[in-house]
């Protein structure tokens, strides 16, 4: 069905290529996943298969692509469209129009299809993504998968041969993106389409695969089944990570295939009196001291809401320095809004804020910042300077702070971002972007630091990068407060979990104890190995060498 | 069998009722109309707006911005009246001078006039779906139609994302203190669009979607008939050759629109939507017929949409029957409320 043959491309002005000699070939029906650290190919080998790359981004190509008999780079993605179907990463960045069903039809006019098949083939992509109940909604009035799975219907609707993805959950929750994937195993099984994703959380999406398709920074490609390709690959989720250490071969891509391995171990379960014992006491010594007692925010009664609709009731909370404190919830539940009360956004109904023993009643939002420091989840919405180095200047001058060179130098050494200081911030990979918006907003060394949402469109690497930093700050004595969904990170970093139900919190604890026994929360680990106090690869690993 | 369509009457109707809609703000002075006009059109709007969506611009808080502006205009700049409120010394610029409630009165009825029009767009937008809206484009213009329900569409997307840059930029402690603070927030803002945009112009190409190549018997036309516009209009303005100015011109034209149909024919379209025409148009059209007569029969009543405080304030009139017949363009809200009992 695709097939590449020596394919090489260069960007416009670019020195290097981006692809280099690809081959492979990809059956017809099946689900392959496209995997690579950020930067390395993954999107560019994507739109080579509908003649995006290179009619919509030019540059120089040498080698073929096949897809089907069509030929994508002389065609161009207007032939290509109606044999290749493209979704990308950010839903709302590719809708047209404002109702989910003349989204849909929107394609099939152009395309001038006759009305009486445009009215069938709209009813089947409806009922195929379960989207019939959404037909008259508003697309803005949808939750991130249902306007992904919009997306979806919408590029399905011309009913093309292969549906190509890039990132299409990067931007989701966990049960939005469940409800992708499981649209998206429909679509391959019943009706026998040919799906190309690129996913950085592989650990979601390698049990429904049939094929994995590795990139490495230099743009050389590795393909085959998935247990292959992952044997040796560094991006690997936790659970592989574990198997390969162990030695379980077949190599398990699931929990229910790890689980016998675990069991043939004994170490499936496992009384009470061991839990945490390797896991977070092992934890505890690498920060080197207990928690520290002294509280750094303080929430008292805290109410709050938009309009009439109250979000947040009665909420009591003491984050203490040194802590990490992981903030989970489903969406909509108001970790945001939460967030927007601590740092003044958002003015609360009732209740008392403070931070470092002062209330934050009456200070605005700039002085509340250089004490508890806020990342958004858009950090290219702060992001405007010439170089990296000026958007921390750019920040210390706006608290009229002196701008102290040696002090960004300091900064930009623990960022990893010495070598970008003058570098454009928006030509970065999302990674290096997300730490020059940490930078700016830390640069006043606050004591306190709110992340939202840190690990949206980060890969294995970056992420590993962003804890290490976190700890490290952690250790200096800085409160850090993260609300996040990906429950992987937050068992690598967290001191300590929040889940905030209806109203207010519903579970507060260690990480063990809140996630350890989850249905919906807990990582891979605690799966594999339920009883045991483990919550990451490197905990089992300990575990497994102890053992 | 057709979709099944939220849009309760036909978007030509709408149209109609538009229309009637302006010509009826602009032709009325009379504050007391103009208030019926627009908590009238704000029902519309109110009734129509789909479950969901928050309203862009609320029309009763555009009109007290619009009328204080009015009248603290007038009350600067306008020095006509007999009843004067207060006399500033003449030496002061601009504003020296004696201040009428005339011209007050007179900025406010200004800044009704411009409430209810907003009004009515407002209800026609809210009304009106993009796709309805591009379904009423002719098909050579369809492109274009495309572009606009995409500008349509970005406008909630640029105010959520220029909420998230104020937000960020507090987050810095930025301030806006001179002009040049502006720039933290226009940049990410003007930056982030142009981002959006190459993103959105790389999912319709992936969707197939990009302009057809005219032929070169269009190309051709095309040409002709602006080079012919062209010629016409130095036949005009620099040889004063009427008569044959006029041919040119003709002949300028009727290139350009027959350029126009061969291209639309060349790139087929269907539509998903077919909208039908019934008895909700009937009554819409009605009630818009109806103004229509009341505002531009010669009849009596008609007079009292004039108005104007000058030179000394006087009560407007008031005839029960005229706003009766303004009320005809409050018809879609009983269409809308009684849509279960027609047929």
């Amino acid at each position: 069905m695709i097939e590449f043959a020596q394919l090489s491309y260069r960007y416009p002005d670019q020195p290097q290529v981006c692809l280099d000699q690809v081959s492979l070939a990809l059956p017809a029906g099946s689900f392959t996943l496209v995997i690579g650290p950020s930067g390395s190919g993954k999107s560019t080998l994507l739109r080579c298969l509908n003649g995006l790359v290179p009619h919509f981004s030019g540059g120089e190509v040498a080698g073929s692509v096949r897809v089907a008999a069509y030929d994508p780079i002389a065609l161009g993605p207007r032939v290509m469209s109606r044999h290749v179907g493209m979704v990308f990463q950010s839903p709302e960045a590719q809708f047209v129009l404002e109702r989910v069903e003349d989204e849909i039809a929107f394609a099939l006019e152009h395309a001038a299809v006759p009305r009486e098949q445009l009215r069938i083939r709209v009813e089947e992509v409806l009922d195929l993504l379960d989207l019939a109940p959404l037909r008259d909604r508003l697309l803005t009035t949808l939750s991130g998968g249902e306007r992904q799975r919009v997306a979806i219907a919408a590029t399905l609707a011309l009913q093309p041969m292969v549906l190509v993805l890039d990132e299409p959950t990067s931007q989701l929750d966990p049960q939005s993106a469940d409800d992708v994937l499981q649209a998206l195993v429909r679509l391959n099984h019943d009706l026998g389409l040919t799906i190309v994703l690129a996913e950085h959380r592989s650990e979601r999406v390698l049990p429904i695969v049939d094929l994995v398709v590795a990139l490495d920074r230099a743009g050389r490609v590795v393909s085959g089944p998935p247990r292959e390709i992952l044997a040796n690959s560094p991006l690997c989720p936790p659970l592989v990570t574990v198997a390969r250490a162990a030695g379980w071969q077949p190599l398990p891509l699931s929990i229910k295939e790890a689980r016998p391995f675990a069991t043939r171990q004994g170490l499936a379960q496992q009384d009470a009196i061991a839990v945490g014992k390797t896991g977070e006491a092992g934890r505890a010594s690498e920060t080197g001291s207990p928690r520290p007692p002294r509280p750094y925010l303080e929430i008292r009664g805290l109410e709050a809401g938009y309009g009439t609709t109250p979000v947040l009731r009665n909420l009591d909370l003491t984050i203490a320095a040194g802590e990490i404190t992981l903030l989970m919830g489903r969406n909509g539940i108001g970790k945001s809004t939460l967030l927007k009360c601590m740092i003044g956004l958002v003015r609360p109904r009732r209740g008392e804020i403070r931070i470092a023993g002062r209330s934050i009643a009456g200070r605005d939002i700039a002085a509340i910042s250089r004490e508890l420091a806020c990342l958004p989840q858009e950090p290219e919405s702060m992001l405007f300077a010439d170089t990296v180095a000026d958007e921390l200047r750019t920040t210390l001058r706006n608290h009229r702070l002196p701008v102290n060179e040696a002090l960004i130098d300091e900064l930009l050494a623990q960022l990893g971002l010495s070598e970008r200081r003058e570098r454009y911030p928006r030509d970065l990979s999302i990674g290096e972007r997300q730490r020059v918006a940490l930078g700016a907003i830390s640069i006043t060394r606050p004591g306190g630091l709110l992340l939202d949402e840190p690990t949206r469109g980060l890969d294995y690497e970056a992420k590993a990068m962003l804890g290490g930093l976190l700890r490290q700050w952690s250790r200096e004595g800085t409160a850090i407060i993260v609300v996040s969904h990906d429950v992987e990170f937050v068992a690598e970093i967290a001191d300590r979990v929040l889940i905030l139900g209806q109203g207010g919190l519903i579970a507060d604890g260690t990480p063990w104890n809140v996630l350890g026994n989850s249905p919906l929360f807990a990582p891979q680990i605690a799966r594999i190995f339920p009883g045991r106090g483990w919550l990451t690869a490197s905990d089992a690993l300990q575990g497994l060498q102890d053992k | 069998m057709t979709p099944r369509s939220l849009l309760l009457v036909h978007p030509v109707t709408w149209t109609i009722w538009l229309g009637t809609t302006l010509l009826t703000v602009s032709l009325t002075r009379n504050p007391l109309y103009l208030l019926l006009l627009l908590f009238g059109l704000t029902l519309v709007a109110e009734t129509e707006r789909p479950t969901g969506r928050a309203t862009p611009l609320d029309p009763i808080f555009f009109a007290v911005i619009a009328v204080s502006f009015g009248a603290l205009f007038n009350a600067a700049t306008i020095r006509y009246g007999d009843t004067v409120l207060v006399a500033l010394p003449t030496s002061w610029w601009l504003i020296g001078g004696p201040i009428t409630l005339e011209a007050i009165v007179f900025g406010m009825i200004n800044g009704l006039v411009l409430s209810a029009l907003v009004a009515g767009f407002g209800a026609f937008g809210t009304a009106m779906p993009i796709s309805a809206l591009i379904s009423l484009v002719p098909r050579a213009f369809y492109p274009l139609a495309v572009v606009m329900s995409v500008a349509v569409t970005y406008v909630p997307l640029t105010i959520r994302l220029a909420g998230q840059v104020r937000e960020a930029q507090q987050l810095r402690g930025h301030q806006v203190r001179v002009w040049r603070d502006g720039l933290p927030l226009l940049l990410p803002l003007l930056i982030g669009g142009l981002e959006r945009a190459l993103q959105l112009a790389e999912a319709m190409a992936a969707r197939g979607f990009a302009a057809d190549p005219p032929s070169n018997q269009v190309r051709m036309m095309l040409v002709g008939g602006l080079a012919a516009l062209f010629a016409g209009l130095l036949l005009q303005f620099a040889w004063g050759q009427v008569v044959a100015a006029s041919v040119t011109l003709l002949i300028g034209t009727a290139l350009i629109l027959w350029a126009l149909r061969e291209s639309g024919q060349q790139a087929p379209r269907t539509r998903y939507r077919v909208y039908r025409r019934g008895i909700r148009d009937m009554m819409v059209l009605l009630g818009a017929g109806l103004t229509l007569v009341a505002v531009l029969a010669p009849w009596p009543g008609r007079a009292s949409l004039a108005y104007t405080p000058y030179p000394t304030l006087q009560l407007p009139i008031f005839e029960p029957l005229l706003a009766f017949a303004l009320m005809g363009l409050l018809m879609p809200v009983a269409v809308r409320l009684g849509d279960r009992y027609l047929p």
